[in-house]
């Protein structure tokens, strides 16, 4: 008998159900019974037997075609009950004849399923329901989350007994359709709502759920003291609007979009991307849609006439690391940062976990290994450049900087009067080179671009070992298709020497020559070897020259010789000149005859990539050798055609002047440093979408592995997702990323608004509503309360996308203004609050603690935006990165920001908030950790940042008040917002008093200000303090 | 809810998954006991006990704690642990293209000539273990040792390689084995971290990512211990509070945390005034850890050390690894950087191996005499090898220097339920390829999982819809490690 394996732990979505009409997860009342209340009727196939198909038996006889055993698929009605030769796994009706029953109940080891060796049997209660859901048909159904939501009628408030006073009853304490679900799960669970928080309670907690920030006590105490019944409304309102708003909620959105001000990897170098961090926090203060939201942040640089804001939004897939270590592979490095976009896209806006279909075929959800790279082919396509942010105070300092390099040159003009005389020779200079069409262009992998101006522009991505080909033939131009004449022709003398023009070009990084974006400086080339072909015969150059050579990353020399001397490790390059044109020159051996085709090779092989983005290749017959000039071509065209010269041109040739002769290098030397100091621009990371003529094949991978490609993958969207075909998108034959981001928040993708949803919700409550964050597949856990989430999630939409409506709504129910507090039979009836009968009490995040000190102290400076900032922190958290870069306190304010502007560095994140569970910007994180550790202790009782927080509190206070007991609960309260206990009271003040006692007794070194900050600092220690109540 | 208990008099149910899970603590064991129910408490007490989230151990421990000294920069195999004469006789010819075919390098093109090895090799020990003349100290342990000749690794490039071997996985983000350890069998110690990080030499490429606690709770993070001011980062007291103040301000906070827990009974204050009581006592565990004027002149003589000396750090940390592992703590790693030779490998060798070779062969010596070796794990190697071809680049100014080499190389272990005492596995005779007992980095943690009574496929963690564990989907035992 054939042995089917049943064991492990998947979980999958079918759409066929057999008999009836198509049914969805949402005409099913849920979970709020247990599973084994399904026993004696037809279990629910999504509540009850799915997770047990898909826990004992998917793994092996699942959607994954490579590790399905027997050849038996249990995912899909139509499998399980297909004939196996006189036998059905499962047979509809007839629990007794399916194999699948007979081999699980099997006394036999060897036959039994699960294999003995890979899991226990299962357990009487289990083969219970699978027999039971056999009995009644075997209907399978689509996972709940895989069917678009739909609004539920609300259901009615449950008739019950209040068993406290306060609660007079359900009927009363309902507000909105939010608090009728969960008093219906309440109901059925014997469970009461606990009393509304006291004022003080929920004010504290509106601020900090709303704008990351407590509330003075006056601020609490207006809250307190409005009687109004709009007042609740108002302060939420008001909140709302408030600009620290968008400040706190964009924290946990950067969290996703692993923000960091680094690259990552080895050496963790700078990157300026904080626009787009400040993108997102305007974003959220306008309440923008959160379709529009997603659409601009994927693909906003393809709508049309994209704004620069829309642009700096797709900043958000630009957060990926980049690794800049000496030898890697760029484009292994550039598949990982895709592998992370594909997983974050999923995690992020389908709660799935597509990034597990990398390897193979999803073994819970229904994506295949080919759904996961078609994914991966709709974000694949685009360039990633950077773009400038236009600022007007950029624009003011550099026309400043301009008129003070106009000066220089002015003074310098004046010392050398001789400048005449170089013009004069540089006009007499004959022209000699000449341009020809090359009738084939080949390159590695960059595509080669015939320009206008005769030049070659690359694009497309660089390896570290590219060359270039230029073919000159009889044929046809690459560029006007014309006939084109061989380069000797075009002189019709032979030729005689060969000249390499560096070009830049604003689509370049840092405007050109070269394409190097990692490990080297940006902008570079490293030219290796420059060989001419004749006859497929390299040609003997000789007498090299150039008009500059500069090296980084490296000691060696960059002689015009070393692209002519056949060893690849040496080379030329013009490295520290980036923006700038140059030129090499070599002579001919022997020259080339006119009637000869030629082809021209450029090598480079430097251990990063390296090649050139912009060049023009030009001949000369000449009588003389020649060499390099200092002069750029186009000026030096422009001297040769105007007559008299003008003042312009006399400007502009003014600077090759200085390089051109010993006499003026030292003068030379101070203008390129003045030109060095042009105020740079602000610039950010984004995407632009390749040029239709040269698209990025996305490519299979076998087992998820960059060295083994596979077949071309066409983009498109999960076909479990997808309900129509998408073949002809605008005319178009596939889709693209921007197709990819509408569908993402179509009415298609009946993930998205439940996921926005949850995540909401857990803000606010600590856990969501479905509490496997990322996770919304087969393999999540059932939520108590799917139909509330359903509900949130059509009213989402309905509303227009409005997150801040969301956000109203949630703290308006009465769910979330219920106190906290909880008594021993509560607790032991739900430990962990899945029946939302109390309010939520969590340990606020890193920087909600550091942010909350801050203003409870006075410091916090709450300018919003610009570049990352650095607070006060140990030499020794950055001396154990890479190269242990400096961390330099910021000067003034920009040391007590709001902590999202700390500059986040990925290899050595601020340890303040590290140590309570911070990003570290390496991955999308949806839910973070709340740990409780010993070394959060030392950091809020030790860390020298805090210490100086507590001490500004006390002076704060103490020039407002006098009277000990004043002055412990004037800092109590703007830590903890309620006065202290009398008890709380009298423990304060006996430690003042001991300690005052010690300081006056000289034990111990001090004066009335320390001893305050000793209390402030004990009770910035306090659990509550960082505790959301 | 199957361990119910009761915490500190306060009668709200507190159960271990809610302990490590939940509340998310990390206070060492007697906080723990403190904490946690009877029944978890007896289970705590039996043979495979475990402090961690494992019930019990999966199987007996053969070593309670590990000491991985991690060279980081990856030190050349040819020139020390694996002989290879074909490399003399094919000195400055290329390697046979064959062999090369396929193959990526960091820095060199292929077809780069052969370099011979740089030192003399002998045979050591009653074992004749095969080592190059400049591990004179490594020599007098060779019975030790349990040479792995034939490791490979598939990353080419420092921080993706360092944080493989670390984490299972290339890439930033997973739990390094420390993390692994802490979280699963917890720690010994109640006044020290579980996993702590010690360093000397050059930057580390890997950073941070390499002593992370990834997606498992913040508690199981690694520490570094710096060798200069405070030993861990805020272990301190400020400026102007002395013990008296800091016991009688933990005292108040203590006192007011109580007073809340008594009315809104959140277990998560009970932890929180655990923690603070370890940090209070990690505040004079850590100094008294970092004070080594107890040792003997004849050991610090042993290892080479100075302490205060930063050119001693290596030794210094040794030493200071010994004195972890007799406070219980579990993972301690001790990076050395500084072996990346693409250049002058024969005169960076005689530097990295002058600074390590005396340190590593003491703390064997030493864990050996006092009785800890049996129980204490001792790994050494880097995170791949070196290239039989030699690197020269005349735009980086390098001769005589060998590249990344991923396809073979060699670590040892020494100690902990090892057999010592032997050499596994070998390479073809151009060091290029393991052809005899192969092991990949996976397998080095598997089998050290092993060792400390864990199957590393069954300590998982369900994360982002599914399980992880530290060997991904790989990992297979060495036995004739065992």
């Amino acid at each position: 008998m054939r042995r089917f394996v049943l064991w492990g732990w998947l979980g999958l979505l079918t759409v066929l159900i057999p008999f009836s009409s198509r049914s969805t997860a949402s005409d099913e009342p849920h979970a709020s019974e247990t599973t084994v209340a399904d026993v004696g009727s037809a279990p629910n196939f999504n509540r009850s037997v799915r997770p047990i198909l898909a826990k004992r038996c998917f793994t092996c006889h699942g959607p994954d075609s490579d590790a399905r055993e027997a050849d038996l698929r249990l995912d899909t009605f139509e499998d399980a009950t297909r004939d196996l030769g006189g036998h059905q796994a499962i047979v509809p009706g007839k629990s007794e004849e399916s194999e699948i029953l007979l081999r699980i109940r099997s006394d036999d080891a060897d036959l039994r399923m699960p294999p003995a060796d890979k899991a226990e049997p299962l357990s009487p209660e289990e083969i219970q329901i699978l027999s039971a859901w056999i009995d009644a048909g075997a209907g399978y159904q689509t996972h709940w989350t895989f069917v678009p939501p739909t609004r539920h009628p609300i259901p009615a408030i449950p008739a019950s007994t209040p068993s406290e006073p306060s609660v007079t009853s359900l009927a009363n304490w309902s507000r909105d359709g939010i608090d009728r679900w969960v008093a219906r799960g309440m109901a059925r669970n014997d469970l009461q709502p606990n009393r509304e928080a006291n004022r003080l309670t929920l004010v504290r907690r509106l601020y900090l759920d709303l704008v990351g920030l407590p509330p003075t006590p006056e601020q609490a105490d207006h809250f307190v003291s409005d009687k109004s019944p709009m007042a609740y409304t108002r302060l939420v309102d008001s909140l709302l609007a408030d600009p620290e708003y968008g400040q706190r909620f964009a924290r946990p959105w950067l969290d996703m979009a692993r923000y960091a001000d680094t690259n990552g990897y080895e050496k963790d170098r700078p990157r300026s991307i904080w626009p787009y961090r400040d993108w997102v926090i305007k974003s959220l203060n306008e309440d923008m849609p959160f379709d529009q939201f997603t659409i601009e942040q994927i693909a906003g640089d393809m709508l049309a006439n994209a704004s620069v804001e829309q642009r700096i939004a797709t900043g958000f897939h630009r957060n990926t690391m980049l690794n800049e270590e000496g030898g890697i592979d760029p484009l292994e490095f550039r598949f990982q940062a895709v592998v992370d976009r594909v997983a974050t896209l999923g995690t992020v806006w389908m709660g799935l976990t597509v990034g597990c279909a990398q390897c193979h075929t999803h073994k819970y959800d229904p994506i295949t290994h080919k759904d996961y790279y078609a994914l991966m082919a709709l974000l694949d396509n685009a360039d990633e450049p950077e773009q400038i942010v236009p600022n007007r105070l950029w624009d003011q300092q550099r026309t400043q900087h301009e008129l003070e390099l106009q000066q220089l040159e002015q003074q310098l003009r004046a010392q050398f009067p001789d400048y005449e005389d170089w013009l004069v020779s540089q006009q007499a200079d004959p022209v000699v080179w000449t341009t020809p069409q090359p009738t084939e262009l080949h390159s590695t992998l960059p595509k080669l671009r015939w320009q206008e101006d005769g030049s070659v522009f690359a694009d497309g991505d660089a390896t570290k070992r590219d060359e270039y080909r230029l073919v000159y033939s009889e044929g046809v131009s690459v560029e006007t298709k014309e006939p084109t004449p061989l380069p000797g022709s075009l002189v019709n003398q032979p030729i005689t020497a060969v000249r390499l023009e560096v070009l830049p070009d604003e689509r370049l990084p840092a405007n050109g020559p070269g394409r190097s974006y990692y490990e080297g400086r940006r902008g570079d080339f490293f030219l290796s070897e420059f060989t001419i072909l004749v006859d497929g015969t390299p040609v003997k150059l000789q007498a090299a020259s150039h008009s500059h050579g500069s090296l980084s990353v490296g000691s060696g020399s960059t002689d015009a010789a070393n692209v002519i001397d056949g060893d690849g490790s040496t080379g030329w390059s013009t490295s520290e000149r980036p923006g700038q044109p140059h030129q090499w020159v070599a002579n001919l051996a022997a020259p080339i005859a006119v009637d000869q085709p030629i082809e021209v090779q450029l090598l480079f092989e430097r251990h990063f990539a390296a090649s050139l983005g912009r060049f023009r290749v030009s001949f000369a017959a000449a009588e003389s050798p020649q060499i390099a000039s200092m002069v750029p071509t186009e000026l030096k065209a422009s001297l040769h055609q105007t007559s008299p010269i003008t003042a312009e041109l006399r400007d502009a040739l003014f600077p090759y002047f200085l390089a051109a002769t010993p006499a003026t290098l030292e003068a030379h030397k101070s203008w390129l440093a003045k030109k060095r100091a042009t105020p740079e621009a602000t610039t950010t990371l984004v995407f632009r979408e390749r040029q239709p003529d040269n698209p990025r094949p996305t490519l299979l991978r076998h087992r998820g592995e960059y060295l083994q490609p596979r077949e071309e993958i066409t983009g498109d969207i999960p076909a479990f997702l997808r309900s129509t075909t998408h073949a002809d998108v605008e005319g178009r034959s596939s889709m693209n990323r921007l197709d990819l981001a509408r569908w993402l928040v179509s009415g298609e993708n009946p993930l998205v608004a439940r996921v926005v949803v949850n995540r909401a919700w857990r803000e606010f409550f600590g856990a969501g509503l479905v509490r496997t964050a990322g996770d919304y597949g087969t393999q999540s856990e059932p939520p108590q309360h799917p139909e509330l989430l359903d509900m949130l999630a059509v009213d989402l939409k309905k509303n227009g996308w409005s997150v801040k409506q969301l956000h109203r709504r949630l703290v308006h129910s009465a769910v979330y203004r219920q106190s906290s507090q909880v008594d021993n039979t509560k607790h032991h009836a739900d430990p962990e609050n899945h029946w939302l009968s109390r309010g939520p009490r969590f340990r606020q995040s890193a920087e909600m603690i550091r942010d909350s000190f801050l203003a409870a102290s006075g410091l916090l400076d709450r300018t919003i935006g610009g570049p990352s900032v650095y607070p006060q922190q140990s030499a020794s958290v950055t001396a154990m990165a890479y190269g242990s870069p400096a961390w330099t306190t910021s000067a003034g304010g920009d040391a007590y920001r709001r902590s999202l502007y700390t500059y986040a560095k990925r290899t050595a994140p601020f340890a303040a908030y590290l140590v309570f569970d911070g990003p570290t910007g390496e991955n999308c994180i949806d839910r973070r950790d709340r740990s409780n550790t010993p070394l959060q202790a030392l950091t809020l009782l030790n860390d020298p940042m805090y210490v100086e927080l507590a001490q500004e509190l006390a002076t704060d206070v103490l020039r407002e008040h006098r009277k000990p007991d004043d002055i412990i609960q004037s800092i109590f309260r703007r830590l903890l917002t309620r006065p202290a206990t009398a008890s709380e009271l009298a423990a304060i003040r006996t430690f003042y008093l001991d300690q005052q006692a010690r300081v006056n007794a000289g034990e111990v070194s001090g004066e009335t200000t320390s001893v305050w900050t000793w209390v402030a600092r004990a009770l910035m220690n306090l659990d509550e303090a960082i505790t959301k109540e | 809810m199957s361990n119910p208990s009761i915490i500190t008099g306060e009668s709200t149910a507190i159960t271990r998954r809610q302990l490590y899970r939940d509340c998310g603590i990390g206070i060492g064991k007697l906080a723990l006991a403190s904490l946690l129910a009877n029944g978890a408490q007896q289970a705590m007490s039996m043979e495979n006990a475990s402090q961690g989230i494992l019930p019990t151990l999966h199987h007996p421990a053969r070593a309670k704690r590990v000491i991985y000294l991690f060279m980081a920069g990856a030190p050349s195999q040819l020139d020390l642990f694996d002989y290879k004469p074909k490399l003399v006789e094919l000195g400055g010819k290329p390697i046979p293209p064959s062999v090369i075919e396929g193959q990526r390098y960091a820095f060199i093109q292929p077809d780069a000539a052969v370099l011979p090895p740089r030192f003399r090799f002998a045979k050591y020990g009653q074992s004749g273990a095969e080592l190059a003349e400049i591990l004179p100290f490594t020599a007098e342990v060779a019975d030790e040792l349990a040479i792995l000749r034939a490791v490979h690794t598939n990353q080419f490039n420092h921080a993706p390689a360092q944080i493989l071997v670390n984490t299972g996985s290339p890439l930033p983000g997973r739990p390094a084995i420390g993390a692994w350890l802490s979280y699963g069998i917890g720690t010994e110690s109640d006044d020290l971290p579980s996993f702590v990080v010690l360093k000397s030499g050059d930057s580390l490429s890997g950073g941070a990512s390499m002593w992370s606690n990834g997606f498992l709770p913040g508690q199981h993070q690694g520490v570094p211990f710096r060798n200069s001011g405070d030993p861990v980062l805020h272990v301190s007291n400020p400026t102007g509070i002395d013990s008296q103040t800091q016991r009688a301000t933990l005292d108040l906070i203590s006192e007011i945390n109580r007073e809340r827990l008594s009315t809104v009974s959140d277990p998560e204050i009970s932890a929180r005034v655990a923690a603070y009581e370890m940090a209070y006592r990690m505040q004079s565990a850590a100094p008294e850890l970092m004070d080594t004027k107890d040792e003997s002149p004849e050991t610090l003589e042993l290892y080479g050390a100075e302490p205060g000396n930063p050119g001693k750090a290596f030794a210094n940390n040794c030493l200071l690894a010994r004195r972890m592992a007799e406070r219980g703590v579990r993972f301690i790693q001790v990076y050395h950087a500084g072996w990346d030779h693409h250049s002058d490998v024969e005169g960076g060798l005689r530097g990295s191996c002058g600074q390590t070779d005396r340190a590593c062969a003491a703390l064997l010596k030493d864990l050996r005499r006092r009785g800890l070796l049996d129980e204490t794990l001792v790994v050494w190697g880097g995170e791949f090898g070196r290239t039989p071809m030699v690197e020269a680049s005349a735009a980086l100014g390098r001769s005589s220097g060998r590249d990344h080499h991923p396809q073979a190389f060699t670590m040892w272990m020494a100690g902990g339920g090892v057999k010592g005492g032997q050499t596994i596995g070998s390479t073809d005779e151009l060091g290029f390829h393991p052809v005899e007992d192969a092991v990949h980095v996976h397998d080095i943690q598997a089998t050290l999982m092993h060792l400390l009574g864990i199957d590393h496929e069954r300590l998982t963690f369900t994360h982002a819809g599914r399980p992880y564990r530290l060997t991904d989907v790989h990992g297979r035992l060495i036995e004739k490690l065992l």
